[in-house]
């Protein structure tokens, strides 16, 4: 008897990484813009008795700040994006049911560079090991599923008892 | 702890970015900051201490028409590269060091130079910015100054020698 199917990253989910994702690009945009903008009065106001403080102020405000945008877009926008990629690929797969008592280990993997995974054991008749990612670990973990939809090693969705 | 494990996996892109910024920040100043020798005068001083930004600063108070900007520099400045002095409009040049910078030097007068700094008084133009030491001193234009013929570098060297007004004559 089939449960519940409840989606890992539903259409909202995946709407809110996007706004997300273009929210971050926006904010870096404009940082980006502040700093160039800050550097070109610094050289415009540059003169034979400030250049010794304008040029080293200059290369700060450029290397600091782009330093936060490299930091941010590296390790939040493209962790984010690829997220986003990960999911479209888990709603669009082909996936199989995994029947059994679900369990997300502490086990932890980098997949992809930035997708930071969980193991999860689901001690079925065949007995299977799949991965979550773990921004929905907690989900999975705590949501008593009795059968896991998986799509390339990775759970997808799961099911409840009604 | 998350931080640092991030930012030490993306060093060499920190690095970079921090080279660069470095580079072409350095270059668009040195835009700014210089120009060519038909637009500045290049003032050389054969001293150990000096004030270089401030007695430029001054000397661009009344800088002659077509002219955007003037650089002081110690001789140290060229040390590596002795080629440039050949293009300074004005060398304040000490007095054993006068044969060695002899083929740079003409005199404001086509001939001798003007001195600028007497040792025996303790006195000299600018000397709150030049720091002159236990020898007499001398005012020259440079040989190869493209400011020769069209009198600017000898208008500026006119106001250096008047930046006190107890500079001693030759």
């Amino acid at each position: 008897m089939s449960g519940t199917v409840i989606e890992l990253y539903s259409d909202a989910d995946l709407r809110r990484l996007r706004a997300q994702i273009r929210g971050w690009r926006v904010a870096l945009g404009v940082l980006a813009a502040v700093a160039l903008a800050v550097c070109v009065a610094l050289a415009a106001v540059t003169g034979t008795a400030n250049a010794a403080r304008t040029e080293p102020a200059a290369v700060i405000v450029s290397t600091v700040l782009g330093w936060v945008i490299l930091y941010c877009h590296i390790f939040v926008v493209t962790a984010k994006q690829r997220e986003l990629t990960h999911a479209r690929m888990l709603r669009e797969e082909e996936r199989e049911r995994v029947e059994g008592p679900v369990t997300v280990t502490k086990e932890r993997l980098v997949i992809r560079k930035s997708i930071t995974a969980r193991r999860v054991e689901v001690r079925g008749e065949e007995g299977r090991r799949l991965l979550v990612c773990e921004s929905r670990a907690g989900t999975l973990a705590q949501a008593r599923a009795t059968a896991v939809y998986a799509a390339h090693g990775y759970a997808a969705a799961y099911e409840v008892e009604p | 702890m998350r931080f640092f494990r991030n930012v030490f996996s993306q060093l060499h892109t920190f690095v970079l970015w921090a080279l660069f910024s470095v580079l072409f920040w350095g270059w668009i100043f040195a835009l700014i900051t210089d120009t060519s020798p038909a637009k500045k005068i290049a003032v050389y001083c054969d001293v150990p201490e000096l004030r270089d930004v401030d007695l430029a600063v001054e000397l661009e108070r009344h800088m002659p028409e077509g002219i955007r900007m003037v650089k002081v520099h110690s001789f140290d400045y060229v040390m590596m590269d002795i080629e440039n002095i050949g293009k300074g409009d004005i060398f304040i040049v000490a007095a054993s060091d006068l044969e060695k910078y002899a083929e740079f030097l003409t005199g404001p007068d086509g001939e001798s130079g003007v001195k600028i700094y007497d040792a025996a008084t303790g006195t000299g133009a600018a000397a709150e910015y030049i720091g002159y030491t236990d020898e007499d001193f001398y005012l020259f234009l440079g040989s190869g100054s493209v400011h020769l013929e069209d009198g600017k570098a000898a208008q500026v060297a006119g106001q250096l020698l008047s930046m006190t007004g107890d500079a001693p004559g030759d």
